[in-house]
């Protein structure tokens, strides 16, 4: 579905990816693991068309992306809950989502896929008139995600879905993960959280200064010993 | 706010206005001052005592009234009809601010009772006019008498013949038709519709038949009101750029002359183009709109600060251009080098350089012929039908897609890019648009005045507007208009027309007492203090209520952090009571 073929990305002078070679398959959640620093969120940008790559290929669904601009990339079909959430703070629960479905015009359509998000998050739902801002940081999340889904994305970057989120809740959050990537939708995620990436993850790439150095089944990679000892905190 | 501390500050507030007024105008003597600080310090005492809210509105509303009818009795005692209707109005549109009604029928009394109180305030100033200010401004009773049965309507048909009875009617008047547009306007308010029709035509009302009154009255307010108004479309032009998709411009003014020249040029004999006023006024927008893009595109990277200055500059620029085309030597030729080679160019007298340019063409309609200067009653009805038409547009745009991605940039630009949102187009659009309307502004201020002149479009114009829009609420189309009416009714009503009144007082005094006028006070004339006086507003409100006088709800929240819990939970409550909003 989406393929990422030695894509280099720079920020001015700074070279952030180095090359990177991915793939992605209809239905699957695949996690992108690595310390910090390591150009996680770089990548998703780089799909996403904010930081666009200096050289190489993004491919999705057979089309290239390179060229197209950051605003077109929704309408495409991807969209992405990004690092720090970024919500509108100002603005209220209910048109925090209608803005993910701005590219959107079927009225009807918006508001069942509203509903589907408020199925995912009853919490969002008690929550309609809130102000963003005033959520809680869980709530923030559920928000993100909630919004990254009303352009009814064929495939979804989440960045840091369980940042700064207690273990009740990135449980939760995982599973609704899950839950939605069962109803047919590709997913991206990015984590520190790399037991629980593992856990959740069809299959995985290992992150580490602009390069990929490992890549496999999820289930494989947990039990690697290097990336036990890295990033799963285990001697 | 414990007792104390509020007698304290408001008889600081009344003290200060009391010591500005015995500076200005030292001959209204110590007495007078401290009457005024006194009348000042009583108000902020009942603006924040604990009444019932009809009194207060009333008695704010009617502050207005009772204001324009002082500044403007002497002369044209009948101006208090119109702003008893005007106090009534504003009086029934407050009072259901502050308290609002779900029931028609209750609505409509508690704002008849504040109609009511904002009309007999007003009634009360003519009558303080009548045997108090009048003859200390000395005029002689018998001249009062002739400003009374000329100015106020009615008089001569009811053959009121003494001017008790006319000071009685215009009491009356004044009382029944503010309780009446209170009662119509919060009765309005009340009803759950939109678009709220039967509000808009209570407000009309009073709008289209100021017209009337004044012209039965003979008052000459429309020379200061269509002014008014131009500014105020100008500041709602400026509320897109800077309410709604949150870039602060300071050189509004720039697109305002834009218009204006655009308009002189096409209409006039300066370049032997006389184009009809109703083609160029869409000249001169699109024109404008064009002008808009031209500073949009450069300044797409740029925020806050940086925007600021970049469009302050602009401002600056623009007068400065139309001030350099043009007034040389007539047929004189520029020789500019090109490689070496001295071209010539015949120098075209663009824009008549700081003479300006003069006459401009005025609008021309069947049956009516072309717009004199000296009927402003065509003029008027032209600038509602403008002003209509804008705020008709600018809801809708606010209400559209665009409208919601200007929003949505100005809370979180990579955010509003995230979502889809194209944000180059979004900014250019709000810069464009933005420009369009004081396009149409400039057009109309052009063709009214009849000239202009380079001058009429410097950084304090775009100061001005700046405040309207600050004043009112960012972001708000009704506190806009709010802002802009006080702001301007005091520039070109409340200030000129007081200064006036002082000095005639000051001046009476002075010859009672036989002392000289001469040299008394150099800042004498209140209108030299205008900007210092606008800047103590700005900077009061900044510190009181840094969201406007009817804020946008978000704004506020935005400033108000600590209040959210509250609101957020009624607004939920809200919701959860009401289903369209569920739904
Ligand atoms: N806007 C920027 N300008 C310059 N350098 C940047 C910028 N954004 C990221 N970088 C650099 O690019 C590299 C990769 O950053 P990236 O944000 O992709 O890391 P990450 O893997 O997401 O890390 P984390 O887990 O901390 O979020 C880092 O070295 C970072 O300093
Ligand atoms: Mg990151």
């Amino acid at each position: 579905m989406l393929q990422l073929q030695n894509v280099h990305t720079y920020y001015g002078n700074i070279h952030a990816l180095k090359g990177i070679s991915l793939e992605i398959n209809q239905g699957e959640i695949v996690t992108l693991i690595g310390s910090n620093g390591a150009g996680k969120s770089t990548t998703l940008r780089t799909i996403s068309g904010i930081t666009p790559p200096r050289t190489g290929q993004v491919l999705f669904e057979g089309k290239p992306l390179n060229s197209v601009p950051a605003h077109k990339i929704v309408s495409q079909g991807i969209s992405q809950s990004p690092e720090g959430r970024r919500i509108f703070a100002n603005l209220t629960v209910r048109e925090n989502l209608e803005m993910g479905a701005f590219t959107r015009n079927n009225k009807s359509e918006i508001a069942s896929d509203m509903d589907r998000v408020f199925e995912l998050f009853p919490r969002l739902k008690e929550r309609v008139a809130q102000r963003g801002g005033t959520l809680s940081g869980g709530e923030q999340q559920m928000l993100a995600i909630g919004r990254a889904l009303m352009s009814r994305p064929r495939l979804l970057l989440l960045d840091e879905p369980s940042m700064g989120l207690a273990p009740v809740l990135v449980d939760l959050i995982f599973e609704i993960i899950q839950n939605i990537n069962s109803q047919g939708t590709t997913i991206l995620v990015v984590e520190q959280n790399a037991l629980m990436a593992l856990g959740i993850a069809h299959r995985a790439y290992v992150l580490q200064t602009g390069a990929i150095v490992k890549a496999g089944d999820a289930a494989t990679l947990r039990e690697d010993e290097d990336v036990q000892k890295a990033y799963l905190g285990m001697e | 706010m414990p007792n104390t501390q509020r007698y304290v500050k408001t008889g600081g507030i009344g003290f200060a206005v009391g010591a500005f007024f015995l500076w200005n105008y030292p001959n209204l003597g110590i007495g007078a001052a401290l009457l005024g600080g006194l009348v000042i310090a009583a108000l902020c005492l009942l603006y924040s005592a604990p009444l019932p809210d009809m009194i207060k509105a009333g008695l704010i509303a009617g502050m207005f009234g009772a204001v324009m009818t002082i500044v403007y009795g002497t002369d044209k005692p009948g101006v208090a009809i119109i702003a008893g209707m005007l106090s009534g109005l504003g009086a029934g549109l407050l009072v259901f601010q502050r308290s609002p009604q779900a029931n028609p029928k209750k609505a409509a009394i508690l704002g008849a009772e504040a109609g009511a109180i904002a009309g007999a305030w007003t009634a009360l100033a003519l009558l303080l006019t009548a045997f108090v200010i009048a003859p200390a401004a000395g005029v002689d009773a018998g001249e009062f008498a002739e400003h009374l049965s000329e100015t106020v309507i009615f008089a001569d048909a009811l053959g009121l013949g003494s001017d008790i009875l006319i000071l009685l009617f215009a009491f009356a008047f004044s009382t029944l038709s503010a309780a009446i547009l209170g009662a119509a306007a919060c009765a309005a308010r009340s009803l759950p519709l939109r678009p709220n029709i039967p509000l808009l035509a209570v407000i009309a009302l009073p709008v289209l038949l100021i017209p009337l009154i004044d012209r039965a009255g003979n008052l000459l307010l429309l020379d200061a009101l269509i002014p008014i108004y131009i500014f105020i479309l100008l500041a709602l032009g400026l509320n897109i750029v800077v309410g709604y998709a949150g870039l602060l411009d300071l050189g509004y003014a720039a697109f305002f002359a834009i218009g204006a020249y655009t308009t002189a040029m096409l209409s006039s004999p300066h370049l032997g183009i006389n184009l009809s006023f109703w083609l160029v006024i869409w000249v001169a927008a699109a024109v404008a709109a064009i002008a808009g893009l031209t500073l949009g595109a450069p300044t797409l990277p740029l925020r806050g600060d940086y925007l600021a200055i970049v469009t302050l500059g602009f401002g600056e620029i623009v007068p400065i251009l139309f001030r350099s085309l043009g007034g040389g030597p007539p047929s004189g030729t520029l020789t500019l080098r090109f490689f070496g080679m001295p071209i010539g160019i015949e120098q075209v007298d663009l824009t008549g350089g700081n003479k300006g340019i003069n006459p401009i063409s005025p609008p021309h309609l069947p049956f009516i012929g072309d717009f004199e200067p000296s009927n402003k009653i065509p003029w008027y009805y032209l600038l509602i039908v403008i002003m209509g038409l804008a705020i008709f547009f600018i809801n809708r745009l606010r209400d559209s897609r665009q409208g919601r991605a200007w929003m949505a940039m100005r809370e979180d630009e990579l955010a509003a890019d995230a979502m889809g949102i194209n944000v180059v187009r979004t900014k250019l659009l709000a810069f464009s648009m933005g420009a369009m309307f004081s396009g149409f502004g400039g057009a109309f201020y052009g063709a009214f005045i009849g000239a202009i002149f380079p001058s009429s479009f410097d950084f304090s114009v775009s100061i001005i507007l700046l405040c309207m829009v600050i004043l009112g609420g960012l972001g708000n189309m009704t506190g806009v208009i709010i802002g802009g009416l006080l702001i301007q009714g005091a520039d070109k009503m409340f200030i000129p027309k007081g200064a006036e009144l002082f000095r005639d007082i000051a001046n009476e005094r002075a010859s009672a007492t036989g002392s000289s006028t001469v040299g008394v006070s150099a800042l004498q004339d209140l209108t030299q203090q205008r900007l210092l006086l606008f800047g103590i507003v700005l900077v009061v409100m900044m510190l009181v209520r840094p969201e406007g006088l009817l804020p946008n709800e978000r704004r506020k929240a935005e400033l108000h952090p600590d209040d959210d819990t509250i609101n957020s939970n009624s607004v939920a409550a809200e919701a959860e009571s009401d289903p369209s909003l569920a739904a």
